[in-house]
């Protein structure tokens, strides 16, 4: 409020006016609002919080009032960021070279084409095309194909030692095993274009999943035999989730192995294959439930 | 009465808690900040403007239409015309009802004209602003928080008034409006040669308030 009310009153008292001034109207009291403080509650055993120590899903995470804890919050907040960012990372020039791969590249031109333009991901640049022809090992059993995909933090830190475990497995198999290659800005089918340039009978590509909530690590295989263009994801056998809280990769190596030799026994791959028969080899047995990474202390 | 204060009318208040971005286009608002609208209308256009910016002051809203209607509230559209339409606009109504209060409160114990004459013939708006809003800081070009002294009378009452303010204070005229404004009355924004200086803002409002009594009762001098 101004102090014009006054200041005039005070001119009319100097000018001597002769009637009384009106009362000034009194200012009303506004009481403020009652202030409540919610308590965090966790939610009761109903079933619910058992199932939460099996899995990394958000039960029983309580309410405090109407809302989440903060700790859930600034924990949701902080697993995705940390997907944000494996998905924003990129595989850093001349990695691929200096971990023994022989670097391609699909025809993608930047990491932004690369999250617009799935289907630019999926074929290769022509010049990594000539190199792939020029120095690639011709017609292996088994192509394996390391790729940065959604995640290019999952492919730097645990790719190169996923890929020697399946090729150190294949080879137990007696499966011959192609020169390993790494493609940066990969799409999936690209195994069809390289496993097919190179006449390998199964195309193995290996690549950072599109990360979860905290899951930025994460690597996904997808299998193919008799690759080449045009295939579909009918035609592919895939494990998701081989990291360290899911299935580790040398465990996940095994299985691999055994479904490429699978498909080159069956001759086939996808719906077509008959997994009841490496159903020992390939099955997966109790896994213990997963513990949720805490990244902000409650 | 002399110098009384004559309280404003609230002549209509209503919200639209999610406006048409149609409708927030044509009245200013931005539809990318701005959801709710709260618009009022009054009989004293200038207490409105001082009383929209004090509702700056006090809740996240922007004031992004005021309007005077022509020839003033004795000669209005209706009944709950007035002579001003004040539109301010927020994210969220509850910024709207806080502003709205905010508005209402200055409206009722704060902004008004006064009776300059002891018949409400002639009434002025001698108004001092000890603090700049959002609103009018940048109607005024000045600094928010900025004191400003806001005078209104009509033509011949604010012309004498006018060059008394002007020199009865260190102040500088921030804008002078003759007459005819839409209500035809006359208008200047005065502020203090030195930043924050209220008290000159306040001694001119006052010589600008005791010139335009003055000419009220001695319209001619020889």
């Amino acid at each position: 409020m101004s102090g014009t009310r006054a200041l005039i009153a005070a001119l009319r008292e100097r000018l001597g006016a002769a009637d009384p001034a009106p009362p000034r109207v009194p200012m009303p009291v506004v009481p403020a609002p009652p202030a409540r403080v919610y308590v965090p509650r966790r939610e009761p055993a109903r079933g619910d919080a058992g199932g939460a120590r099996h899995t990394t899903a958000l039960l029983a995470i309580g309410h405090v009032g109407t809302r989440y804890a903060t700790d859930v919050v600034l924990q949701f907040q902080a697993e995705l960021a940390v997907a944000h960012e494996a998905v924003a990372a990129e595989v850093p020039d001349g990695w691929a070279a200096d971990h023994g791969f022989l670097p391609l590249s699909s025809r993608v031109a930047s990491h932004r084409e690369f999250l617009l333009r799935p289907d630019l991901g999926r074929r290769l640049a022509p010049d990594s095309l000539q190199r792939l022809r020029d120095q690639a090992e011709r017609s292996p059993d088994v192509q394996i194909i390391l790729a940065d995909g959604l995640s290019a933090t999952a492919c730097v830190d645990s790719g190169p030692a996923l890929c020697a475990a399946l090729a150190a497995a294949c080879q137990q198999r007696g499966l011959s095993v192609g020169t390993p290659v790494c493609a940066r800005f990969a799409r999936v089918w690209l195994e069809d274009e390289i496993g097919h340039e190179v006449g390998a009978k199964v195309a193995v590509i290996v690549l950072g999943e599109r990360p979860g909530l905290g899951t930025g690590d994460g690597l996904s295989a997808y299998l193919v035999h008799g690759p080449q263009i045009g295939k579909t994801d009918g035609d592919r056998n895939m494990m998701s989730n081989i990291h360290e809280r899911g299935t580790p990769p040398p465990q996940a190596a095994e299985r691999l192995a055994a479904l490429a030799a699978a498909m080159i026994e069956q001759g086939t791959s996808g719906v077509g294959l008959d997994l009841a028969r490496v159903a020992g080899e390939v099955e997966r047995g109790y896994r213990p439930p997963q513990v949720r990474q805490r990244l902000v202390e409650p | 009465m002399l110098l009384e204060p004559i309280v404003p009318t609230v002549l209509s208040l209503r919200r639209i808690p999610a406006a048409d971005p149609a409708l927030l286009v044509a009245y200013g608002a931005d539809p990318t900040r701005h959801v709710a609208l709260g618009l009022v209308t009054c009989d004293q256009d200038d207490a409105l403007y001082v009383a929209l910016d004090e509702a700056t002051k006090h809740a996240a809203v922007d004031v992004v239409f005021a309007r005077s209607f022509y020839a003033g509230s004795a000669h209005a559209s209706g009944r709950l015309s007035g002579e001003i339409l004040g539109v301010i606009a927020a994210a969220e109504p509850q910024a709207i009802e806080d502003g709205l209060a905010a508005l209402v409160a200055c409206l009722a114990h704060d902004a008004c004209f006064y009776d300059a004459d002891g018949q409400r013939g002639i009434t002025m708006f001698p108004h001092v602003i000890g603090a700049l809003g959002a609103y009018l800081s940048r109607a005024a070009g000045l600094p928010a928080g900025e004191p400003m002294a806001y005078l209104v009378a009509p033509p011949m009452e604010a012309t004498i008034g006018f060059d008394a303010a002007l020199k009865a204070a260190s102040v500088r005229a921030v804008k002078l409006v003759p007459p005819p404004t839409e209500t035809n009355f006359a208008c200047a924004w005065l502020t203090g040669i030195a930043p924050g200086d209220l008290a000159s803002c306040e001694a001119a409002a006052t010589a600008f308030a005791a010139a335009v009594v003055d000419v009220a009762a001695r319209p001619r001098t020889r």
